[in-house]
């Protein structure tokens, strides 16, 4: 689910990272208040602990595996705040040092991975848990909690994609980052969502927790006494719309005629949105006709082609001398 | 000699399916063995860039080749990225162009679509700009050791509590890996014939992963106690200015430079 660099345009990066400072802020002020001075490393292993979650691969049906994010697992082990903070260590991790993730996209990976997905499958998991006073209605909570954090999240993310070619497109009418409107993104992003992962995610969250259910009770978050669950539902539904408003706001700048929307929805075959411009948009052999390109001057142009070139035939050939090398120490 | 013993056996183990053990596996020391490597990145030289830059240019290049809509500025980002990438110890090299090949054909595959509906930009655009990005992320990553992206970010004043999160994660991935690993040995040696209940056994791993790093983070504050480590961070070393930082600072502005050039000529030629 990590959204990759140059999927979202840069203008939803920089409202994604602001949408997501107020979050983490809050977080920090409510963890400070919850945990105790002597928990603070917790926030850090909780960090390790979420990151190695996500390597734990599971048996799917058919022979392949999957894994697991493990979200809303850890809001009910830890607390949603706690998980907030967690999980957003581990996603800047991620991106910082393994690349799996963009850095400009992080703020919109964190709101969806490390905010949505624990909140809203916290929510959720304490309604269940409230209404239901057996044993079973913790685990069928935080069974239909992690389903539901786990699709909530991918939904915000479907979103975040579908209306990348509303806002984000040249003056004929092309995408310039993610091509998919809605109608493609959401059934794309959801069914397998809401079919393999989500079943995935809840089997895992629930075998673990009961476990650590089973082994160290006094070890999972209490939760606050007072029951808020109206609260929390208004904060999954809030939290849900956000990414609309940003698509309602984009109508409001008038980057994009209603006539424009129409066609891509009437168009019916999801894929099937051809730009006016097509004809006159890129094509493949005028990027690099005579080793010129265009809108550079031709020297630097062929320099810049050559220095390519060098850097590609260095690659190469440092990649078939290494081979070479190990068949000898073989 | 007792009798059954003589008696000969022919004891085969009923096959089992277990991919999703060797996997996880396999992540794990994937992970341990990225962040050892990262670890023992080449200690600072004489023309070694200090990581601040690298940071701060690492991410303009991003947000440019992000926001770029002309192919040659993103041509020219990326011959950069190549060049830098060639020079590497072939370790580096190796990992950091396989995550970007996985990473981009990944993304060409995600938009095969679009270009049957004629839109050849995204098609060549897309692939390209997430290799370069992914590229320079990689490089900054595997050239700088995680201390130096830590003391980077202390430079850009990022709180105390953020800058010791990360420094605590780190570690803990590691240690906390390790003991996961044994776990799924322990479970892989034991599985012997078919174990129906290695889906239980592995959510004790998970279980007692959770309950050993709530310990863990016990005992880290009661070190920290004794040590009298306060969360607080500081930078001991002096920031000096090498030949090397010199020169990244100059191709790095090039860059920069040539971004605002190709993008007024565009525009000028549009309007």
């Amino acid at each position: 689910m990590h959204i990759p660099e140059n999927f979202l345009s840069p203008a939803t990066c920089a409202v994604m990272a602001v949408a997501a400072v107020p979050v983490l802020a809050v977080a920090v002020k409510k963890v400070k208040d919850e945990l105790p001075r002597e928990k603070l490393p917790m926030l850090g292993i909780g960090a390790a602990f979420s990151f190695l979650m996500m390597m734990f691969n599971l048996p799917l049906p058919g022979g392949t595996t999957g894994h697991a994010v493990g979200g809303v697992l850890i809001a009910v082990l830890l607390g949603p705040y706690s998980a907030c903070l967690s999980v957003s260590t581990a996603l800047i991790i991620q991106a910082l040092l393994f690349g799996d993730g963009g850095i400009l996209s992080l703020g919109a990976n964190i709101f969806n991975i490390a905010f949505v997905m624990p909140f809203a499958g916290y929510a959720v998991y304490k309604l269940i848990r409230d209404r239901v006073k057996s044993d079973k209605g913790e685990f069928v909570g935080a069974a239909i909690g992690s389903w539901f954090g786990l699709n909530a999240a991918a939904l915000v993310t479907a979103i975040e994609f579908g209306i990348q070619p509303a806002i984000a497109h040249d003056a004929a009418g092309l995408a310039l980052y993610c091509p998919y409107p809605l109608s493609a993104s959401i059934p794309a992003m959801m069914l397998p969502h809401m079919l393999v992962a989500g079943v995935v995610e809840a089997l895992f969250t629930v075998f673990i927790f009961a476990y650590i259910r089973k082994a160290s009770p006094g070890d999972i978050y209490a939760g606050a006494t007072k029951r808020t669950p109206a609260l929390y539902i208004l904060l999954a539904v809030l939290i849900l719309a956000v990414p609309l408003g940003l698509l309602a706001a984009g109508t409001a700048w008038g980057e994009w005629g209603a006539e424009e929307i129409a066609g891509v929805v009437s168009n019916g075959s999801a894929l099937g949105y051809v730009p006016a411009g097509m004809e006159s948009g890129f094509s493949f052999e005028t990027v690099m006709p005579d080793y010129t390109i265009a809108a550079l001057p031709e020297v630097p142009g062929y320099i810049l082609s050559a220095l390519f070139g060098v850097a590609i035939s260095v690659i190469v050939f440092r990649l078939i001398g290494g081979l070479a090398k190990n068949k000898q120490k073989a | 000699m007792p009798e059954w013993l003589l008696q000969s056996e022919n004891y085969a183990p009923r096959a089992d399916k277990d991919t999703f053990l060797s996997k996880s596996i396999l992540a794990l020391l994937g992970l341990i063995s990225k962040i050892r490597a990262q670890d023992t990145a080449a200690a600072p030289t004489r023309y070694a860039v200090n990581p601040f830059f690298k940071l701060v240019f690492t991410l303009t290049l991003a947000v440019l080749v992000s926001l770029t809509r002309e192919f040659a500025f993103l041509f020219a980002a990326l011959t950069y990225v190549l060049l830098y990438l060639c020079v590497q110890p072939i370790r580096t090299l190796r990992r950091v162009l396989a995550t970007g090949a996985a990473v981009t054909a990944f993304t060409f595959v995600i938009l095969l679509p679009t270009a049957l509906g004629g839109n050849g930009y995204s098609l060549t655009m897309m692939p390209v700009k997430v290799f370069t990005a992914v590229t320079a992320v990689n490089l900054l990553s595997h050239t700088s050791r995680w201390s130096e992206l830590l003391s980077a970010l202390k430079r850009f004043r990022a709180p105390d509590m953020l800058v010791f999160v990360l420094d605590i994660t780190i570690r803990y991935i590691v240690m906390l890996g390790e003991t996961t690993l044994e776990s799924l040995y322990a479970l892989k040696l034991r599985s012997v014939g078919r174990n129906t209940r290695k889906y239980n056994a592995l959510s004790g791993v998970a279980g007692s992963l959770f309950l050993r790093s709530r310990q863990m983070a016990e005992d880290t504050h009661s070190a920290m106690l004794c040590r009298g480590f306060t969360g607080e961070y500081r930078v001991y070393q002096k920031f000096s200015f090498t030949l090397g930082d010199a020169g990244y600072i100059l191709v790095n502005a090039g860059l920069i430079l040539l971004y605002i050039y190709i993008t007024r000529d565009a525009n000028a030629g549009i309007g």
